[in-house]
């Protein structure tokens, strides 16, 4: 190689190099993380980002300066020359490629390993997922159930999950963590929330028609309000009160994740509005509460039009005791009038 | 012609009116299609009624046996894919190979059962391709719905169904067979022989494509829709909580599988017996070395995805347990055997195209390949490792997590033999003289888009960034960098390379390069951004999207009609050429290897004698080197039939 060709490579390479490092640091394609998981995760892909672009800019840059220097003249009929191969290059480019990925395999064996370290004084939450809903239980709490995953800052937690039907995927893009949810296995996620917001919980495992909307909320604040928070909750569950006991169970079974109802402060826009229950009963051409009943036990018999059926979970009418379905109807048809 | 269809009698029937309906061809198929469903649909009943069983008419076993399983085998002996076994099986006296089936006489020779392996892989080409356009235009629906959030168009079976379906026709009956299409074609004249080693086997495997493709697309009028649960078909929501729809893709993919599995048994012999005199393993072109590796990998994994696909049909279909939690079945299983077969099946789509590159670079390059051997080892290489790493799709899965680690290892050492091959194929353009003739344009854009697919896996491959970016858009991305940008790429390269062959006519290069450029652009306006929507957050597989994704996904939606359309170009081109493209010489682009020293299109038996093999198959650039002797080449007539 003479040493104008050299400079012509490194030339073009620095170019591709610089028009990729350009692409990749200008536009915003990472989330910005709320979880220490993710900023490894992120320290990672960066790490693999700088290596790849190297390999980009000398590839582009053989490409592009064939592609000029090498081109035949229309009349040129003669051969190029007979080179076989080159054993020193050849060992070249199967060792050092074996190095970076020696590299990338001994990073990501790191990261991935404190990814899965859990701090001291855990907080774990089983998440529950079904067709389509999300919902997140604390076993410290007396099992307060809710559709919003609330987690205090800066302390380890743990997801146990289960599924109720078939394979969903657990990830919040700004945790960077993700995990499949297998019916009949029982399978964890580490996290350490570094940031306070709100992020989306979104299922990323094809789990049938409803799938896009399988949607919750992961909300992230100060450990001084979830402690605030989870003393508020645990009162709301054992409050003699009908209709209160019928909030619980509107929120325990994460219905607002898919449904808004005012009076519960859910605004889910998946299923119907039920604070135009009235309107939909008479729709349906039924008294109110039966319609309700019905619409919660087998959520076929009579779908508001613009919505799409089998959306609804089918197992309410098992899942739910008698005197929970009681007051949750009951509490619909109180709120769900109101509004 | 008379002479010719007289042969495919299968009674000595006469040949008036009657002769007709028992003659091999369409006509046959036709009632024997429907005697075969019919005889599904009794034999259904006749047990169900026996046992006691009700419903009597369960429309899903009904359909499973009569339409998916009998209807097919009776449309296959009625086209006359059995009729020499047949006679064999039975006792009757076999008709002595008059090679009647061998070579085209007219277009309708394309719509029967034939036995010469340019036919065949003509058949394979067109048929794939009918399939490709197929599948685009699913692939153009869904980003129609997509262009904007919330639902327009479809409600979200359909569009399930609509993604399902399209992967499906473009792995199944695209990439894989177009790339057997391609070398049924070519590998024989490579090898200096007149034919593959089966080549009633061949035909079958043929056979068996158009019914996988009809048995997919036709999924969409089935109540209940066509089968939604993606590709990949996971369990329990494919086998329980699926509509009948879920059993057209199963049972579709056994028959594609069989198609495959047939082939590759077919290529390995003919390449390690057929060969020329001379052609030692070190001397065969790197696309027959492909192939090669390709077949052992077909061989190995594909009798895994059909055992896949029949337990998960045997819980939909008979409640068996295997991947059924509630009774004690476990999912996973199922993605682990899946993969066995399917991460393999990625180099089943890839290895192919390698070798195609390797072919059109150093024609176009007037070099040798660069490091033969080390092209050879490294595909060798693959094929080994292909095997270990196929639990890096189920890295988030929930499977034993000390298998992550290993995993990653062997996934990223990959890396290494694919690096050497690109690698490779740089240091033969360098000094080379190049000429940028569709087949090259083609394979620069494989090498450059394939390089970014290929960093892209290197990303993926790395446990945490794969736990972030698994089932998003940026899994979209990268399988269209590979397989698009890189097996279609080759895919195209190599039709036009092997178009002056396997027609005898040239087709218009104007309209080939701007073809070319038209996918380029296209493609990477359509997938490139799809990379930030993934990391971004939006997931795939999804009819409705987050909001603040709206602008990209309208500009991808653009993007892709655009790509849709430059494939109407291709079309025209092919067709057109084929027509009245001007006559091709026996070898327009100067290669050295067996295909090129005879007539475009070949004799109807390859070689007037069989070549002897006496060098390198790249000696360009030698003075004097030759890969063969042969005897000169005579004309592709349709009368020699009778002389050889």
């Amino acid at each position: 190689m003479r040493r104008g060709q050299i400079v012509s490579l490194v030339g073009i390479g620095v170019l591709a190099g610089g028009i990729a490092t350009a692409v990749a640091v200008l536009l915003p394609w990472l989330p910005r993380p709320a979880a220490r998981e993710a900023s490894r995760i992120d320290f990672t892909i960066w790490f693999v980002i700088v290596i790849c672009i190297v390999i980009f800019a000398i590839v582009a840059a053989a490409i592009l300066y064939s592609v000029v220097r090498f081109r035949a003249r229309p009349d040129d009929h003669e051969d190029g020359p007979p080179i076989h191969g080159h054993t020193g290059l050849e060992i070249t480019w199967t060792l050092i490629p074996m190095l970076l990925v020696t590299a990338i395999a001994i990073v990501s064996a790191i990261v991935l390993a404190r990814d899965g370290a859990q701090g001291k004084n855990v907080l774990r939450v089983n998440v529950t997922a079904q067709q389509f809903a999300w919902s997140f239980s604390y076993p410290d709490a007396k099992g307060l159930t809710t559709g919003s995953l609330m987690l205090p800052k800066g302390r380890s937690v743990l997801l146990r999950f289960t599924s109720k039907d078939v394979i969903h995927s657990f990830w919040v893009p700004e945790f960077g963590q993700k995990q499949d949810t297998v019916p009949g296995m029982h399978p964890t996620l580490h996290i350490t929330p570094d940031r306070l917001g709100t992020f989306p919980v979104i299922c990323t495992e094809l789990c049938g028609l409803g799938h896009a909307l399988m949607r919750a909320q992961a909300v992230v604040i100060t450990p001084a309000a979830f402690a605030k928070w989870l003393k508020s909750q645990s009162a709301a569950i054992s409050s003699p009160n009908a209709a209160v006991s019928g909030a619980a169970v509107f929120k325990n079974n994460a219905c607002g994740a898919c449904h808004t109802l005012a009076a519960a402060g859910a605004s889910g826009k998946v299923g119907p509005d039920l604070d135009k229950l009235a309107a939909y009963a008479k729709q349906a051409r039924q008294p109110l509460e039966s319609f309700i009943r019905e619409s919660i036990v087998s959520p076929n018999a009579y779908i508001q039009p613009g919505y799409p059926k089998n959306v609804m979970p089918q197992t309410f009418g098992k899942s739910l005791s008698k005197p929970q379905l009681d007051s949750l109807v009951k509490y619909l048809a109180a709120s769900g009038t109101k509004g | 012609m008379t002479a010719v269809t007289a042969d495919h009698e299968l009674a000595p029937h006469g040949r008036g009116g009657w002769g007709l309906l028992f003659r091999a061809g369409w006509i046959r198929a036709a009632w024997m299609s429907c005697l075969f469903g019919a005889f599904g649909f009794g034999l259904v009943v006749v047990f169900r009624w026996w046992g006691g069983w009700q419903p009597l008419f369960d429309m899903q076993v009904i359909t499973l046996v009569s339409m998916l399983v009998a209807l097919p085998l009776g449309f296959l002996a009625g086209i006359g894919c059995f009729d020499y076994w047949a006679y064999y099986a039975l006792g009757f006296p076999t008709r002595p190979e008059d090679h009647s089936g061998h070579g085209a006489r007219s277009w309708r020779d394309y719509f029967r059962v034939n036995t010469d392996h340019k036919v065949i892989g003509v058949q394979y080409l067109t048929t794939t391709i009918f399939f490709f356009f197929a599948g685009g235009l699913l692939a153009l629906l869904l980003r129609a719905e997509l262009a904007r959030p919330g639902m327009q168009f479809f409600d979200t079976q359909t569009y399930n169904g609509l993604f399902s379906v399209h992967a499906s026709l473009m792995i199944f009956l695209f990439v894989i067979p177009a790339f057997a299409g391609l070398a049924n074609f070519v590998v024989p004249l490579m090898l200096g022989a007149g034919d593959m080693a089966f080549p009633r086997l061949n035909a079958l495997s043929f056979w068996l494509l158009p019914i996988a493709g009809i048995m997919m697309l036709s999924s969409f009028v089935v109540p209940g829709g066509a089968f939604a649960c993606g590709w990949t078909g996971y369990v329990p929501l494919c086998s329980t909580h699926e509509p009948l729809g879920a059993v057209f893709f199963n049972q579709g993919v056994q028959w594609a599988g069989a198609s495959s599995i047939m082939t590759a048994l077919n290529f390995l012999v003919t390449i390690i017996t057929m060969r020329a005199p001379g052609m030692t393993f070190w001397r065969m072109p790197l696309l027959v070395w492909a192939n090669f590796t390709t077949s052992l990998l077909v061989v190995v994994a594909t009798p895994f995805i059909a055992g896949s696909q029949f337990f998960s049909m045997f819980d939909h279909v008979m409640h068996t347990s295997f991947f059924d939690p509630t009774k004690g079945g476990y999912p996973l299983g199922y993605q682990h055997i899946f993969w066995f077969y399917s991460h393999p099946a990625v180099y089943i789509m890839m290895l192919p195209g390698f070798g195609i590159m390797s072919e059109v670079i150093s024609v176009f390059s007037r070099k040798p390949v660069f490091g033969y051997r080390l092209m050879a080892l490294s595909l060798m290489a693959i094929v080994v490792l292909g095997f270990s790493v196929w639990a890096h799709h189920m890295f988030v899965s929930g499977m034993a997590s000390w298998l992550r680690v290993p995993m990653m290892i062997t996934t990223l050492l990959i890396a290494v033999p694919t690096g050497i091959k690109v690698f490779s194929w740089l240091a033969t353009m360098w000094e080379g003289k190049l000429r940028f003739n569709t087949p090259m344009l083609f394979a620069l854009g494989f090498l450059s888009m394939f390089v970014i697919g290929g960093l892209s896996g290197v990303m993926l491959g790395s446990v945490p960034i794969d736990i972030h970016m698994s089932d998003t858009y940026f899994i979209v991305a990268h399988i269209h960098y590979v397989l698009f940008g890189g097996s279609v790429f080759t895919i195209f390269a190599g039709i036009y390379y092997w178009f002056p062959k396997m027609t005898g006519r040239m087709y218009n290069e104007r309209l080939g390069k701007l073809h070319f450029w038209l996918t380029f652009v296209g493609f990477n306006l359509t997938f490139f951004p799809m990379h930030i929507l993934g990391t971004e957050g939006m997931p795939r597989r999804v009819a409705d999207y987050a909001p603040k994704f709206a602008d990209l996904n309208m500009f991808i939606s653009l993007a892709s009609f655009g790509l849709g359309a430059s494939a109407l170009v291709f079309l025209y081109n092919m067709i057109t050429s084929w027509r009245a493209g001007e006559p091709a010489p026996s070898n327009p682009w100067r290669g050295m290897t067996l295909e090129w020293q005879v007539s475009s299109p070949p004799p109807i038996f390859n070689f007037d004698e069989i070549p002897q093999v006496v060098g390198s198959p790249y000696g360009y650039g030698m003075p004097g080197a030759q890969h063969a002797i042969l005897a000169p080449a005579r004309t592709a007539e349709p009368e020699e039939a009778g002389v050889t």
